[in-house]
């Protein structure tokens, strides 16, 4: 017989991962840690696919180089934070918020609103393809300027000392029982779930947020009340932009940073957006969560510790298969 | 006889056919610049069966680097755990890159195009970070070793009598194989684009309804283009790998895919031929972009340019551009979309392509205006004689 390769092993003999659950002493403990750190990560998901969502809604478009922003959200922390020590952290947040949105409004004046005025033919093809070329862009622009060796920011941020008995806080970890959580990503997901405030409250609360819902109802009618579509896309684009640089921002203390990080990142994104439903804010809210928890769950009850990182992404594959199969519309999602 | 543009393009051709048989030696056989003409081949499959997929279906495929990786490691699985021949695996290999395919495409075809964009996006690197992590099954980030072809006895004698430096260098029949391989792969989409299946993709493209209404099955056909696209990727990176005898992970990268797009699009994504051309020109000049001489007087006042990733070296006289070469095809795959989205290339071929006319359309309209006006003079002529002015109507 053919000697059989590992991955169809492993998918053979399926009780490995059972075995793996007394092998590790795979607790209820264990899955509340992991459940309780993938919803810390699937925050910051949830951001970054808030702000792609924004731009499907409005624009009608994917943008293939969000993973990008996010990138270069995390490479402008890094600079600030690497080159005047002691620069608050929040601000240098700030600083890497409002670059991003600068480089996605200009692109959006220059390469977007081209395609609005109907000056590009087969619109959508064009869509995918030059937010794809800004990607490889950006990718080699931070490459020339940082190297391909990963960076990490210093950690700019350190718990207050706490002892409530249950919770308990050291410098950098907290405790809840006797569960660790790493507090870079607590800070990480503090910060994102503020900005998460802050773009719904801007959405539902403000007359731009409004203008913002109405130009992706429709067009024509918000032109006829007095809304400048062309603005609202370019404002569109530049916020998704500044929200795939807000998670760039919060997590470049807790990654390392490569130029082509971002790849991952939007990879997520998209799956995110597919699973919640194209355009449906609540949608990328909850998609990110049950990104988060999935992949935390999965990688944790991986059999194999060494590969299980690799998987991580993996699980995103999966659920992303299983959407478009069962139901392409997503969560939330109305139409196709 | 009359001259024709046609046959510049004929000109053209046979200069391009000779210049492909006769690189080797245009070079001086230096096994370098043999291997890099090699590669521009291989670049120019694949990007050519890129655009079979994007400029004939409008399907955008991220993930052509990483079939061609799939075929390759396949390829080489079968050849090292199964005792396949080489030829046996290229086969294999193939078909497996086919049906890996097949699933893609019904998962993603029946939705709109950016479906597929965002799942071969999110396969390619996914794919790619999974062959980096089965060190066991697959040699991890050291990657996969592949034997070379071997040549049958008979063929082996017959090609060094037509090819007097075939021994040369280990290059010199990597090169042949892949030339004949680009004529093959040309010709058998150039055929396919020909056939009905050619008009079915346009069709499906331009007006989906439409198509469906006058019976094309749209979803068969994008799965078809996309399946044949991929097959064709996965083929030339089996061959390529072969002779190269190693495959790493890394050269499933997206970087690299963004490579690929920048050259078909650079090239014309609408035209087989302007996308393969695309790849070569982009591919030689990135070769020689890798270091620009420069005077050391110049470099000296340069020097600046190394806090931003350049490197700048005076003793050797050079600038060397290692990421900012692509940045410099990423802005111009950009300019080239805004501003030429036929690409650069492929309007030349369409231009010496297309048949002349002996009068235009519009010379006709003109002449047919010409005449209208004449006849209206007269009739304004004749009725003022007849003491009874009017306005023409037309």
């Amino acid at each position: 017989m053919w000697p059989l390769p590992d991955v169809l092993l492993h998918a053979m003999h399926f009780h490995m991962w059972l075995d793996a659950l007394f092998k590790f002493q795979i607790t209820g403990t264990y899955i509340v840690r992991l459940i309780l750190e993938g919803l810390l990560i699937g925050v910051i998901y949830a951001l970054m696919a808030l702000g792609l969502t924004l731009i499907f809604s409005v624009l009608n478009i994917v943008s293939f180089a969000h993973g990008e922003f996010y990138m270069i959200g995390g490479y402008v922390v890094y600079a600030i934070l690497h080159h005047y020590k002691g620069f608050p952290g929040l601000l240098a947040i700030v600083v890497a918020a409002l670059v991003t949105f600068v480089i996605g409004a200009v692109f959006e004046r220059l390469f977007l609103q081209p395609m609005a005025k109907g000056q590009v033919e087969r619109p959508s093809e064009y869509a995918i393809l030059i937010t794809f070329g800004l990607s490889f862009f950006l990718q080699f622009v931070m490459l020339g300027i940082m190297g391909p060796f990963p960076k990490k920011a210093p950690r700019f941020w350190s718990f207050p000392k706490i002892d409530l008995g249950f919770i308990r806080t050291t410098k950098t970890t907290l405790f809840l029982g006797n569960i660790p959580l790493s507090g870079g990503r607590i800070f990480a997901a503090i910060i994102a779930l503020l900005a998460l405030a802050a773009v719904l409250w801007f959405m539902y609360r403000t007359w731009t947020g409004w203008a913002l819902q109405a130009v992706s109802q429709d067009r024509n009618a918000a032109a006829v009340v007095g809304i400048n579509p062309l603005n609202m896309n370019t404002l569109a684009f530049g916020m998704g932009a500044m929200l795939a640089g807000l998670a760039g921002a919060v997590l470049v203390t807790v990654f390392s940073w490569v130029p082509w990080v971002g790849v991952p990142a939007s990879a997520k994104s998209f799956v995110i957006i597919v699973l919640g439903g194209m355009g449906s804010i609540p949608g990328s809210l909850v998609g990110g969560l049950i990104l988060g928890v999935v992949e935390s769950l999965g990688t944790g009850l991986f059999p194999d510790p060494a590969r299980a990182q690799a998987y991580r992404d993996v699980f995103g594959l999966v659920i992303f298969a299983l959407v478009l199969w069962l139901k392409p519309t997503g969560l939330f999602g109305r139409k196709l | 006889m009359k001259f024709r543009r046609i046959y510049i393009l004929w000109a053209l051709t046979a200069l391009f056919l000779v210049g492909l048989i006769f690189y080797p030696r245009l070079v001086n056989l230096q096994p370098y610049w043999v291997l890099v003409g090699m590669t521009a081949l291989f670049y120019a499959i694949l990007a050519s069966s890129w655009s079979l997929l994007a400029g004939y279906t409008g399907q955008f495929s991220f993930a052509h680097m990483a079939f061609m990786g799939l075929g390759t490691y396949a390829a080489g699985i079968l050849i090292r755990d199964m005792g396949f021949a080489p030829w046996q695996a290229t086969i294999g290999g193939v078909l497996i890159t086919g049906v890996v395919g097949l699933i893609i495409g019904y998962l993603c075809l029946r939705l709109r195009a950016v479906y597929l964009a965002l799942f071969t996006i999110a396969f390619a690197e996914i794919f790619r970070l999974v062959v980096k992590a089965e060190v066991k099954f697959t040699g991890g980030p050291n990657g996969l070793e592949l034997p070379t072809y071997t040549f049958p006895g008979w063929l082996q004698n017959l090609l060094r009598t037509i090819v007097p430096f075939w021994d040369a260098n280990v290059y010199i029949p990597a090169y042949y194989t892949m030339a004949f391989l680009f004529v093959a792969a040309l010709l058998f989409m150039f055929l396919l684009v020909r056939s009905r299946f050619g008009i079915f993709f346009r069709a499906v493209r331009e007006d989906e309804e439409a198509a469906a209404a006058l019976g094309v099955h749209v979803v068969n056909t994008r799965v078809l283009a996309f399946v044949v696209s991929s097959m064709i990727a996965g083929f030339a990176g089996i061959v390529f790998h072969h002779f190269i005898g190693l495959i790493v992970p890394d050269q499933m990268q997206i970087g690299r895919m963004s490579l690929i797009i920048a050259m078909a699009v650079i090239g014309g994504s609408q035209n087989l031929i302007g996308a393969a051309l695309g790849a070569i020109f982009i591919h030689f000049s990135l070769e020689w972009l890798q270091q620009i001489p420069l005077p050391t007087a110049v470099l000296q006042h340069l020097l600046f340019l190394n806090d931003w990733g350049f490197s700048v070296d005076l003793h050797a006289g050079v600038l060397r551009t290692n990421a900012w070469r692509m940045v410099g095809f990423g802005l111009l795959l950009m300019l080239t979309l805004r501003f030429w989205q036929n690409g650069l290339i492929s309007p030349i071929i369409d231009w010496l392509a297309r048949r002349e006319a002996v009068e235009s359309v519009a010379q006709r309209f003109q002449a047919e205006r010409d005449m209208d006006a004449v006849d209206d003079v007269q009739a304004i002529g004749s009725q003022a004689e007849a003491g009874n002015p009017q306005e023409p109507t037309s």
